[in-house]
């Protein structure tokens, strides 16, 4: 079977599963809404601080959100162990982490759109001209924080304190991510020409890039550990 | 060529011994059946064959393939029906079959799938959720994934446990066929009568040895 076939089945299983149950999505959009509704209140008199701060905000929302989805990524895996037939499976251990990496990014990019929405509304924010830039800013650190967040996942499903240590080994390494994110989500947002943002975009990538290429190649010892 | 030789195995953890200097070859063909007492490290030995566990010493080799050094070659070959079923709950009995095949590198068709699921007796119940499966059906569907399967090495852990007449009938069948093909069957049981009919070899792991019986033995043992 070919590697993209493995990868293939394993967002089949992720996302068929979670359509099932919409454990992980709800759970998601649960304390997305809880963090834009407190920092809503928060700076009701304020808009102005709001503004400057929305970036950062923004991505609070998000990775914490996205650290609940990661955390269910490989518990699903303990329900009737489930996971050593993932370990005793022949196929390159790759394939089955891109497919975790995919099925991750997948819910937390559709939790990221589905709450948009809601920061514009409740931010008062003008997004019509960025939305475009701003999703590439999603997309990518999205991306970051899903690769090096489903290797941590797979590192910490078998301790019995996964849900602690999971944000206490992931967020150190994510911080690199969020802060790029940050800039390049504030410069967008006050519509700054690209030029003054761009190199944040650059470091995403790159970030991306190192994230996915390590994770892939420790995985195997991860899993088989 | 033996299809099972372990040279010197041994299992400790921390200062804990579970079975010590352990060696047997088993040859194709045959069936193997592991007693002994709980506790006695049969389930640790099977693991370690199913390369889910290391060894803490000694070394073993699958139809010739290091299970250490070899250990994806080595899982291409084996099917491991553990304690857990290994199945998804949210997923129907023919997508669990479909996804863990998958993940072995097998896409089989959509009749071999319902045939095999004809043959385990769960046939009518295809598309249900394996949550709504009890444990002697998910047992069933485990033998359905060795029936599509055709491992060369069988690693059955407690096959019988919760498993009605028919599904005992349904086992041995599987074991029976996996042998006739030249394959290899190891499985760890206390149901002794159960085994008899189909074990073609045996041990008794106790006190961290394993005493290997000779057919005579065997049947004395599993009808003692």
């Amino acid at each position: 079977m070919s590697f993209l076939s493995t990868i293939h089945w394993v967002v089949w299983k992720d996302l068929i599963s979670e359509w099932r149950t919409r454990e992980t999505i709800s759970s998601m959009l649960f304390f997305a809404l809880i963090v834009i509704l407190v920092f809503s209140f928060s700076f009701a008199m304020d808009q102005d601080a709001a503004r400057q701060l929305i970036a950062g905000i923004i991505w609070i929302a998000f990775t914490f959100t996205g650290i609940i989805g990661i955390g269910k990524s490989f518990t699903s895996e303990l329900q009737n162990d489930c996971i050593e037939s993932l370990q005793m499976s022949p196929v390159p251990k790759g394939a089955i982490y891109l497919g975790k990496v995919t099925a991750n990014f997948l819910f937390m990019f559709a939790v990221e759109i589905l709450l948009f929405p809601l920061f514009v509304i409740f931010f008062n924010l003008e997004v019509v001209e960025a939305i475009g830039m701003l999703f590439l800013v999603f997309f990518l650190a999205t991306l970051g924080l899903s690769a090096v967040g489903t290797l941590f996942s797979a590192l910490t499903v078998q301790i019995r304190a996964r849900e602690v240590m999971l944000p206490v080994l992931l967020l150190p390494l994510a911080v690199p991510v969020m802060i790029a994110a940050v800039e390049a989500t504030r410069g967008t947002l006050n519509g700054d020409p690209y030029e003054f943002y761009s190199q944040w975009l650059h470091l995403l990538v790159i970030f991306d890039i190192i994230f996915t290429v390590i994770s892939f190649w420790l995985f195997e010892f991860i899993l088989d550990a | 060529m033996s299809a099972i030789q372990v040279t010197s195995l041994s299992k400790a953890y921390g200062f804990y011994r579970i079975f010590e200097d352990v060696s047997f070859a088993i040859q194709p063909g045959t069936c193997f059946a592991l007693f002994g007492p709980n506790g006695a490290g049969k389930t640790t030995l099977l693991r370690i064959l199913a390369t889910l566990q290391s060894p803490s010493e000694g070394q073993f080799t699958i139809f010739g393939q290091d299970g250490v050094d070899q250990r994806d070659a080595v899982r291409g070959i084996l099917l491991f029906i553990a304690h857990g079923s290994h199945l998804y709950d949210e997923l129907s009995a023919t997508e669990n079959l479909q996804f863990s095949l998958a993940l072995r590198g097998q896409t089989p068709e959509t009749s071999q799938l319902k045939r095999a699921l004809d043959q385990t007796g769960i046939g009518a119940y295809g598309n249900l959720k394996i949550r709504q499966f009890s444990a002697g059906m998910k047992k069933r569907l485990s033998l359905a994934k060795a029936i599509l399967a055709q491992p060369k090495l069988l690693l059955l852990d407690e096959p019988y446990n919760a498993l009605d007449d028919g599904g005992v009938i349904i086992t041995n069948q599987l074991i029976g066929d996996t042998m006739n093909r030249g394959g290899t069957v190891v499985m760890t049981t206390h149901d002794r009568n159960k085994a008899a009919h189909i074990a073609t070899e045996g041990g008794i792991l106790q006190a961290g040895q394993l005493q290997l019986l000779s057919p005579e033995q065997l049947q004395t043992h599993v009808l003692s």
